[in-house]
C-alpha cells in the first residue's frame, strides 16, 4: 500500500492519432510544476502519477493549476489480486466518515475476475458491515469510494478539480498585451487555457507610471505563469512615444493613435518571438477605445490575428474570472496611472481613419517605434 | 543618492545600529530574568525612559512607556485612554495622521470630532474655542504636521482647555515633532506625548508613550504585564538600546532650517511658479526640517518618479497615505485644491543632508519641471 497524486485529462481523451503529442506535452508540463517538490511523475495507463513528493499539498496547488488537468485525486495504490485486502484498506479509508457512499469502479484490466459491477457490489457490501455510520445511496452519496483496476489497484475518495483546457506549448505561441488592469492577464489566462504559451508585452510609462506599477505587471505576469510555465515579459519603454503623440496629434485621437502604436509594437516584437497571435483583454464598448469602430482602426495597422477572448464580456464577468484565477486583488493595487495626462477629455468613439493618418503622418513613427523597441527590457516570470 | 523623505522613515545612525547589535549579541538578556545580565538590560530601558523624559521636559510624576512605535503609541493613549470612559466627545485636529484619526474615530462609547484646519494648516483656536465644553474629554492636536510642517499652537490649545474644559486631556503626536522642534511638555499642557525611533535615526519597531501626571490608561495588550501591565510583551531591547544611542546622538547643532530655507529659495528662484503650502518656510512656527512645495500643473506622482531617476527620494504628502486617496486630506482641510494640491511634494530632510544637496535638488527640479510642465492634459 503507497500514496500517490493520480491525476486525470479531460479533453486530450477525444484527440486521435496526435494524442500521444498532447500526452507528452502534458507530462512535461506536469513535471516543470511538480520539479520543485522532488518525487517522480509518470504516464501510465490514461493516468499520470506522481509519487515522493516533498509536500503533497503543496503538489496538488501546483499541479491543478496545470493547464489540461481536469482533475487529482490522492490515491492509495495496492496489490490487486487479494481483493479482500484491497476491500480492507477501501474500508479503512471511509473509517470516520457518516452519511451515504456508493463504490464506482472502473476495471481497465478486463482480466480481472470480477467486472465493475460486481466490485461495486461486494466493496460496497464489505464497507457497509465495516464502517458504521453510512449507509449506500447509488444516486446521491455523501462519498464515492473510487477503485480503479488497471496494473495494481488505486483507491480514492477525493476528487479535485483542476483548471482544465490543453497542455501549453501545444497550441501554439502568442503574444498578450499586459496593462496591469484587471481585463488582460483575464484575457492572457484564457487563451493560456487553450494550450498557447504565452510572452506579455508591457508599455511602460516612466515616470509618469512608477516602478511599483511595473512591478504589479510583474505579479500578475507570474500569477499566470503558475499555470502556463513561465512567461518572458517584454517592458517597453513609452512615455517617449506618449509624450509626441501629445503634442503633435489630435487630442481627440490621442488614446487611439496610443493603441495603434502599442499594436504595432507588439506585432514586431510577437513576430521575433516566434509568435502568431496577438490577445488584448477588450471587451466591445467598454472606453472609447474599444467601440467597435475603434477597434477596427487599431486592428488594422496589424496583420497578425488579435485574440480578444473578452470581447462579449461584461465588467462584472470579467471581475468574477479575475478572482477565479486570483489575478484581481493584484490587479486593484493603486499604483497606477498618474498618466491621465495623456487621457483626453473627449475621446472619439466614431474615429475616422483619415483624421487617424493625418495625425500619425506628424510622427516619424517608424523610428520611435525602432527606439522603443531597442530599448525594452526583458524580464522572465 | 539624496534622501529627502525623512519624515517617512531616517537612515538608522551608526551609534544606534551598533547599540541595537550589542544588545542583539551580548546583552540579548529578558529583562524580565532575576540573574544580573538581565538587570543590566533592564537598566538599559531605564537609562533610555530617562533620556526620552528629560528631552521632552516631561513633568513630575511622568513616565515612559515602550511600544513598537508612533501608531501603538497613538492608540494606546486613544483607545487605552478612553476605554473606561462612558460618553463625552473626543476632538483631533484635520491635520492628524491616521493613526489619530482612525483611533478616535473607532471609540464606540465616545463621540468624536474633527478640528478644522486654517489656510495655512494650524489649528483653529477660534473653532476650537467655540467646540470645547465640558462634554469634551481628549483632545488630540499633533506637534508638528507631517505634511505641512506646520507647528500646533499646543500651549494656546491647553490654555483653552484649562478655561474651558479642563478634565480634558491633551494629547499631543510628536512623532514629527521630537527632538527637531523644542517640545517642554511640562509647560506646555500636554497629558500625553506620541514619539518613534525610526523618524530620529533609531531603528523601526520602537517608540513610546509618554503619560503625564494625569494621563491614565488601560492596556491594548495584555499579557505578562510588562512596562507596569500596560504594555505586555517582551520589551523590545535592540530597539530600546537603538533609541537611546539615536537620541543621544541626534546632532543638535544641525541647522535643518538653513537647508531648507536654500532649498526653498532655490526653488523659488529657478521656478516662479513655485508656491509654497502651509506656514511661511522662513516663519518659526514652521517646522525646521519640512517643506511642502506645489508645482502646477506637473503631478506630484510624475516629478516624484522623474526625481527618483536622478536618485532624489521625496514624498507625497504622506508616505502612509500613498496606497490610498489621490490628494492630501491635510491639504483639503486647509482649502487647497485642484492643480495646487495634485502636485504638492513634500521635502524633509535630516541632519544627514548637506546645502550641496538642496542646490543639487532644486536643479532637477528645474529640469524635470521643464520637461514635464509642457504635457499637460488639454
Amino acid at each position: 500500500m503507497d500514496n500517490l497524486l493520480l491525476i486525470r485529462y479531460g479533453e486530450i481523451y477525444l484527440k486521435g492519432l496526435n494524442r500521444p503529442y498532447f500526452l507528452r506535452a502534458l507530462l512535461a508540463r506536469v513535471k516543470e510544476a511538480v520539479r520543485p517538490l522532488g518525487g517522480q511523475v509518470w504516464l501510465k495507463d490514461a493516468r499520470l502519477f506522481v509519487q515522493g513528493v516533498s509536500d503533497m499539498d503543496a503538489c496538488i496547488q501546483r499541479v491543478t493549476k496545470v493547464f489540461g488537468v481536469h482533475s487529482v485525486c490522492p490515491a492509495v495504490h495496492l496489490p490487486k489480486a487479494d481483493f479482500e485486502q484491497v476491500c480492507a484498506q477501501a474500508a479503512e479509508m471511509m473509517r470516520g466518515m457518516t452519511g451515504t457512499f456508493k463504490v464506482d469502479a472502473r476495471r481497465s484490466d478486463k482480466r480481472y475476475p470480477l467486472d465493475s459491477p460486481e466490485i461495486n457490489a461486494k466493496m460496497g457490501g464489505y464497507i457497509l458491515r465495516n464502517v458504521p455510520g453510512l449507509k449506500v445511496d447509488v444516486h446521491h452519496p455523501d462519498h464515492v469510494m473510487n477503485v480503479e483496476i488497471r496494473d495494481e489497484a488505486y483507491l480514492y475518495v477525493k476528487v479535485i478539480e483542476a483548471a482544465g483546457g490543453m497542455p501549453v506549448g501545444t497550441g501554439g505561441k502568442a503574444a498578450l498585451l499586459l496593462s496591469g488592469g484587471i481585463d488582460s492577464p483575464v484575457a492572457g489566462y484564457m487563451i493560456a487555457k487553450r494550450g498557447v504559451e504565452l510572452c506579455a508585452v508591457h508599455f511602460y510609462s516612466y515616470p509618469y507610471t512608477s516602478e511599483r506599477a511595473k512591478e504589479k505587471v510583474l505579479d500578475l505576469a507570474r500569477i499566470i505563469s503558475q499555470s502556463c510555465c513561465g512567461i518572458k515579459v517584454f517592458v517597453v519603454p513609452f512615455t517617449d512615444i506618449q509624450l509626441k503623440i501629445h503634442e503633435k496629434c489630435a487630442d481627440d485621437y490621442t488614446t487611439l493613435i496610443m493603441r495603434r502604436f502599442m499594436m504595432r509594437i507588439a506585432e514586431k516584437i510577437a513576430q521575433r518571438e516566434g509568435a502568431e497571435a496577438l490577445i488584448t483583454g477588450e471587451s466591445v464598448g467598454q472606453v472609447a477605445s474599444q467601440t467597435m469602430t475603434a477597434l477596427h482602426m487599431t486592428n488594422m495597422v496589424v496583420s497578425m490575428p488579435v485574440f480578444r477572448p473578452l470581447i462579449g464580456f461584461d465588467k462584472i464577468e470579467i471581475i468574477r474570472y479575475a478572482e477565479k484565477i486570483g489575478t484581481y486583488e493584484t490587479s486593484c493595487l493603486p499604483y497606477e496611472d498618474c498618466c491621465t495626462v495623456f487621457t483626453p477629455r473627449h475621446p472619439a468613439t466614431h474615429p475616422k481613419l483619415d483624421k487617424i493618418l493625418e495625425s500619425e503622418a506628424r510622427l516619424d513613427g517608424d523610428a520611435l517605434i525602432e527606439e522603443a523597441i531597442r530599448n525594452t527590457e526583458i524580464v522572465e516570470c | 543618492m539624496i534622501y529627502l523623505d525623512n519624515s517617512a522613515t531616517t537612515r538608522v545612525c551608526p551609534e544606534a545600529a551598533q547599540a541595537a547589535y550589542t544588545c542583539m549579541t551580548e546583552g540579548y538578556f529578558n529583562p524580565s530574568a532575576l540573574y544580573v545580565p538581565a538587570m543590566e538590560a533592564e537598566k538599559q530601558m531605564t537609562l533610555c525612559r530617562e533620556a526620552l523624559l528629560s528631552a521632552v521636559h516631561a513633568p513630575q510624576g511622568s513616565r515612559a512607556v515602550f511600544v513598537s512605535g508612533g501608531t501603538e503609541a497613538d492608540n494606546l493613549a486613544i483607545l487605552g485612554g478612553m476605554q473606561s470612559v462612558r460618553d463625552g466627545l473626543v476632538l483631533y485636529s484635520a491635520g492628524e495622521h491616521p493613526a489619530v484619526r482612525e483611533a478616535c474615530e473607532a471609540l464606540r462609547t465616545v463621540r468624536s470630532k474633527e478640528i478644522p484646519l486654517d489656510r495655512d494648516g494650524f489649528v483653529s483656536l477660534e473653532k476650537l474655542e467655540g467646540m470645547l465644553n465640558e462634554e469634551v474629554r481628549l483632545i488630540c492636536v499633533m506637534q508638528v504636521n507631517n505634511e505641512t510642517g506646520a507647528v500646533m499652537p499646543i500651549r494656546e490649545i491647553a490654555a483653552l482647555r484649562d478655561r474651558l474644559c479642563p478634565r480634558a486631556l491633551l494629547h499631543v503626536d510628536g512623532v514629527q515633532g521630537f527632538l527637531r522642534v523644542p517640545f517642554d511638555m511640562g509647560q506646555s499642557g500636554a497629558d500625553s506625548y506620541a514619539l518613534s525611533g525610526h523618524k530620529i535615526h533609531a531603528p523601526k519597531g520602537i517608540g513610546a508613550l509618554i503619560m503625564g501626571p494625569r494621563c491614565r490608561l488601560t492596556a491594548r495588550q495584555i499579557g505578562g504585564g510588562q512596562e507596569r501591565t500596560l504594555r505586555s510583551g517582551t520589551e523590545n531591547t535592540p530597539g530600546i538600546a537603538g533609541l537611546l544611542a539615536a537620541v543621544r546622538h541626534y546632532p543638535k547643532d544641525a541647522d535643518l532650517r538653513a537647508m531648507k530655507l536654500r532649498l526653498w529659495e532655490q526653488v523659488k528662484a529657478l521656478i516662479p511658479q513655485a508656491v509654497y503650502n502651509g506656514p511661511d518656510p522662513a516663519s518659526d512656527r514652521s517646522a525646521p526640517h519640512i517643506l511642502n512645495l506645489s508645482l502646477p500643473p506637473v503631478r506630484s506622482e510624475t516629478m516624484l518618479h522623474a526625481l527618483e531617476g536622478d536618485q532624489i527620494y521625496i514624498g507625497l504628502g504622506s508616505a502612509c497615505s500613498s496606497h490610498k486617496q489621490r490628494v492630501s486630506r491635510v491639504l483639503s482641510a486647509m482649502g487647497i485644491a485642484g492643480q495646487r494640491a495634485e502636485s504638492a511634494l513634500r521635502f524633509s530632510l535630516s541632519p544627514l543632508n548637506t546645502m550641496e544637496e538642496m542646490d543639487f535638488a532644486a536643479q532637477a527640479l528645474k529640469k524635470h519641471y521643464e520637461t514635464y510642465s509642457q504635457f499637460v492634459r488639454r
